[in-house]
C-alpha cells in the first residue's frame, strides 16, 4: 500500500483515538457493564443489611431451628425470643425504637396451616415477603414430613430433572442463547452503522472545509477514501476489542466474586455459560469488518455527493430503512434458523452481518453457508469499493446541487 | 516529447461543465523559473484552468503538461498547490497538520516535523505550533495553509488567489516570501484578480476573460508596447479641454486623472487645448499603462462589468 494511504490511516486513527469522545465511550462501555452488574447486586446486599435484624418468637418450639439457617442464608440476622405473655408488646417497643427491623410470631397453629404473623417497621420487598413465607412453609413441611418418616431434605431440594436431546435440530430458544443472538445482531448493527456514519461525516467535513482539494492534489481520491475507511475501521476495531476483552475480564473475573458475595445472583451465572467462545468472538469481529467495509463504502459515496449534513442524512435514509428488514428478521431467524427464508435473507450480503450472527448463534447452520456468505460479502465489498470510489472521485470536488441518479451513473461510467 | 523549458504547458485546452464552457481553447505556457500571473475576473475560468494543471480535472480536449508530462502523482508531489478554497483540519495542531501534508507528498515524518517548526517560527507562529488550528485567527490559518503549500520544497508553486483574505501587512509578508522563492529558482504561477499585486510581482501575465485567453505576454514588453495612450494629468481650472475626440475614457486614481486615449490619437493636441483653455496644468505625463488599463483595453469594459470587476473604472465628467 502506498505511503499516502498509511499517512491517511495514521492521521484518521490517531485523531479519533485521541478524541475525548472515543476515550469516554471506550472506557464507558466496560464501566457500564460493571455498573449493570454491581448496582443491583449492591442493592440486594445492602438492602438486606438495612432490614437485617429479625426476632422470631417460636411458640411451636420446633420451627426456629429450621427457619433460622434459611433466613441467615438470605442475609438476615435472626435471634430467637422466648415466649412470655407480654412478648409482643415489648418486641414492638424494641422495634419502634429501631433495635429490630421486625419479628415473627409462630405458634401451634403455624404447624398446621403455615400461618404466621410478621410485625415489621418497614414494608418488605415482595421478594423478601416471599422469602419469609417460603422459609416458614418449608420449615412446616419439613417438620410434618419428618414426623411421617419421609426424607424431607431430598424431596424439598427439588429433585433432579435431566434433559436428553433426541434430535440434532437445535434445542430451543433457551434464554441466554436467544439474548446473545439478538443483542449480538443488534450490537453489530449499531457499531457498523455508527462507524460507517463516521466515514460519511468525515468525508463531508473534508469536502465542506475544502481541505480535500489540497489532499487530492497530492494523492489519488481513491487512496484518500481507502485510507479514511481503513483508519475509521481500525478505530472501530480497537474499540470493539477493548470492549470484548474487558467485558470478558469483568464477567469471567467479577461474576463468580459477586455470586459468592450474594447468592441471589446465582441464576446470572447460567448466563456465563452461554457467553460466546473464541470462535464466536472471531466470527463477530469478522462480521463487523465485512459489514463495516460494505456500509462505509456506501456512506463515503453519500458523503462525497452531498454538501450538507441534512442532505446526506436524506440520501442515507433509504439505506437505513432497508436495514429495518434484517433487524426485524433477527428474531424470526433465531427461532427458525434453517428455513429457506432465513437462509436466503442471511445470505444476502448487506444483511449477512446481522442475520448470519443470529443464525450461527442459534446453532446447526452448515459451515459452507458461513463460507459462502463471507465470499458473497467479499464480492460486495469489492463492487461497492469500485462504484463508491468513482462517485467519490467526482463528487468530492462538486459543489452545488446534489446529483440525480442518471448523473451519478454518468460519474460511475466516466470517472 | 519532454520539454524542459516549460514548467507548465496548456495546449488547446477546453473544459465544459454541462452547457457551460469554463475554459475554451486555451494555449498557455509558463517557462521554468518564471513568475507568472494568471489574471482575470472572478468566474473567468482561472480556477478550472489551475485544477486541470493539477490533474484534478481533466480537459475535454487539448493537453496539459506539468513539469514535462501529463500531471501524475509523481509530478504533482513536486508542485506546491494552494487552492482558492482552502481548508484545514481544525482539530489537528499546526505541526501535526503540516507534518501530515508533508508526509503525503513523500517527505519523511521527522523531516516534515522539523520543517513545520522552522516555518512556523519564520512566520511568527512558533508559539502556536502545538495549538489546534481552530484556535488560530483566520490570518494565522492562512499562513499555516501557505506553509502547507511549500513544506515539501516544491519546484513549482501554483497559488490560486494567495492574497485573498490577508491584511496588508501579511500581504507584504507573503509577497516577500514569494519573491524569495522566485529568486531561488522556483517557478511560480499565481492567479489573482488584483491587478496591482500582479503588476508588482509578475514577469509574465496571462489574461483570461470569459473562458478565453485575452493576452499572454511578458509584462515589461507588454507595457512598453502599450505605453502610448495613457496620460496622467493634474491641473486647476476648467476641465472643458478634457472633452475631445482623442480621449476614449478617463480614469481617476489617487486624485489624479488618467486619460486613456483612443488608438493612434495625438496627446499633443489635448495639451494645446488645455493651454488655450487657460487651465493651470501641473502635470501632463505620458505614463506606462497600468495592468488594469491594459486589461480593460483588451477585454473590454463590458465583459469586466459582467464578471464582477469594479464598475466605476470610468469617470463621468459634467
Amino acid at each position: 500500500m502506498s505511503a499516502n494511504v498509511w499517512a491517511v490511516i495514521r492521521r484518521e486513527y490517531l485523531q479519533r483515538v485521541r478524541s475525548k469522545w472515543f476515550v469516554i465511550s471506550t472506557l464507558g462501555g466496560p464501566l457500564l457493564i460493571l455498573l449493570v452488574m454491581i448496582v443491583p447486586a449492591y442493592f440486594l446486599v445492602s438492602g438486606g443489611q438495612a432490614e437485617q435484624k429479625l426476632a422470631i418468637v417460636d411458640g411451636s418450639n420446633v420451627l426456629y431451628e429450621r427457619i433460622a439457617p434459611y433466613l441467615v442464608n438470605e442475609g438476615l440476622e435472626v435471634e430467637e425470643e422466648r415466649w412470655y405473655p407480654d412478648v409482643v408488646t415489648s418486641l414492638r417497643k424494641e422495634a419502634t425504637e429501631g433495635d429490630l427491623w421486625g419479628f415473627i410470631v409462630l405458634d401451634e397453629l403455624t404447624l398446621d396451616t403455615g400461618e404466621a404473623i410478621v410485625y415489621v417497621t418497614t414494608r418488605p420487598s415482595p421478594i423478601r415477603q416471599l422469602t419469609l413465607q417460603s422459609a416458614i412453609t418449608r420449615a412446616v413441611m419439613e417438620y410434618q414430613l419428618e414426623r411421617r418418616g419421609v426424607d424431607a431434605e431430598a424431596l424439598l431440594s427439588g429433585g433432579d430433572l435431566s434433559l436428553e436431546l433426541l434430535s440434532e435440530e437445535r434445542t430451543s430458544t433457551e434464554e441466554p442463547q436467544f439474548w446473545v443472538a439478538y443483542l449480538g445482531a443488534f450490537f453489530l448493527y449499531m457499531v457498523i452503522l455508527f462507524y460507517a456514519d463516521s466515514v460519511m461525516r468525515a468525508t463531508l467535513e473534508e469536502k465542506t472545509s475544502r481541505i480535500v482539494e489540497v489532499i487530492i492534489s497530492s494523492m489519488e481520491p481513491w487512496h484518500l477514501m481507502l485510507g479514511k475507511i481503513l483508519g475509521v475501521g481500525a478505530v472501530g476495531l480497537t474499540q470493539l476489542l477493548v470492549w470484548i476483552v474487558s467485558g470478558f475480564l469483568i464477567v469471567a473475573g467479577g461474576m463468580p466474586l459477586l455470586v459468592s458475595l450474594s447468592p441471589e445472583l446465582m441464576p446470572v451465572e447460567t448466563l456465563l455459560s452461554a457467553l460466546p467462545g473464541i470462535g464466536m468472538v472471531t466470527l463477530f469481529v469478522c462480521l463487523f469488518i465485512f459489514g463495516f467495509f460494505m456500509y462505509s463504502g456506501l456512506h463515503a459515496a453519500v458523503g462525497a455527493m452531498c454538501n450538507t449534513d441534512q442532505e446526506a442524512q436524506q440520501v442515507r435514509l433509504p439505506m437505513v430503512m432497508l436495514l429495518v428488514i434484517p433487524i426485524a428478521m433477527v428474531s424470526v431467524v433465531i427461532v427458525q434458523p434453517m428455513t429457506a427464508m432465513s437462509t436466503w435473507f442471511s445470505l444476502f450480503p448487506l444483511f449477512s452481518p446481522f442475520l448470519m450472527w443470529a443464525r450461527v448463534v442459534s446453532g446447526g447452520i452448515p459451515a459452507w453457508q458461513i463460507g459462502l456468505s463471507f465470499l458473497l460479502m467479499l464480492f460486495t465489498v469489492l463492487a461497492i469499493a469500485w462504484i463508491a470510489g468513482r462517485i467519490y472521485k467526482v463528487g468530492i470536488l462538486m459543489a452545488g446541487k446534489r446529483p440525480t441518479l442518471p448523473e451519478l451513473w454518468r460519474w460511475v461510467k466516466e470517472a | 516529447m519532454i520539454d524542459t523549458r516549460y514548467a507548465i504547458r496548456l495546449n488547446g485546452v477546453t473544459k465544459r461543465f454541462g452547457n457551460h464552457v469554463a475554459v475554451s481553447e486555451l494555449n498557455f505556457d509558463v517557462p521554468r523559473g518564471a513568475i507568472c500571473g494568471l489574471l482575470g475576473p472572478n468566474g473567468s475560468g482561472k480556477t478550472t484552468c489551475i485544477r486541470m494543471i493539477m490533474g484534478i480535472l481533466h480537459p475535454d480536449t487539448g493537453s496539459v503538461s506539468l513539469l514535462g508530462a501529463p500531471p501524475d502523482d509523481v509530478r504533482r508531489k513536486r508542485v506546491g498547490y494552494l487552492p482558492e478554497e482552502r481548508g484545514v483540519y481544525r482539530k489537528m495542531t499546526c505541526t501535526e497538520f503540516l507534518t501530515f501534508l508533508a508526509e503525503i507528498r513523500g517527505v519523511s515524518r521527522t523531516e516534515g516535523w522539523k520543517r513545520s517548526n522552522d516555518w512556523l517560527e519564520r512566520l511568527g507562529l512558533g508559539e502556536w505550533a502545538d495549538r489546534r488550528i481552530e484556535a488560530l485567527s483566520k490570518g494565522m490559518q492562512q499562513k499555516v495553509q501557505f506553509i502547507a503549500t511549500v513544506i515539501h520544497e516544491p519546484e513549482l508553486l501554483i497559488l490560486d488567489e494567495p492574497f485573498s483574505g490577508l491584511d496588508p501587512l501579511n500581504q507584504d509578508v507573503l509577497e516577500e516570501i514569494i519573491r524569495d522563492f522566485h529568486s531561488k529558482g522556483t517557478t511560480i504561477l499565481l492567479s489573482t484578480h488584483l491587478m496591482d499585486q500582479a503588476e508588482r510581482l509578475c514577469e509574465r501575465v496571462c489574461l483570461i476573460s470569459n473562458a478565453r485567453k485575452v493576452l499572454d505576454a511578458d509584462l515589461k514588453e507588454l507595457k512598453a508596447k502599450e505605453r502610448t495612450g495613457v496620460v496622467a494629468v493634474r491641473f486647476e481650472g476648467s476641465n472643458q479641454w478634457l472633452e475631445g475626440p482623442e480621449i476614449d475614457y478617463i480614469h481617476e486614481s489617487n486624485g489624479e486623472l488618467q486619460l486613456i486615449l483612443k488608438d493612434g490619437a495625438d496627446h499633443q493636441s489635448i495639451l494645446k487645448r488645455g493651454l488655450q483653455c487657460g487651465a493651470k496644468i501641473y502635470r501632463f505625463d505620458l505614463v506606462e499603462p497600468r495592468l488594469h488599463e491594459i486589461f480593460v483595453r483588451h477585454a473590454g469594459t463590458e465583459s469586466i462589468g459582467d464578471a464582477g470587476m469594479p464598475k466605476n473604472v470610468t469617470l463621468e465628467l459634467q
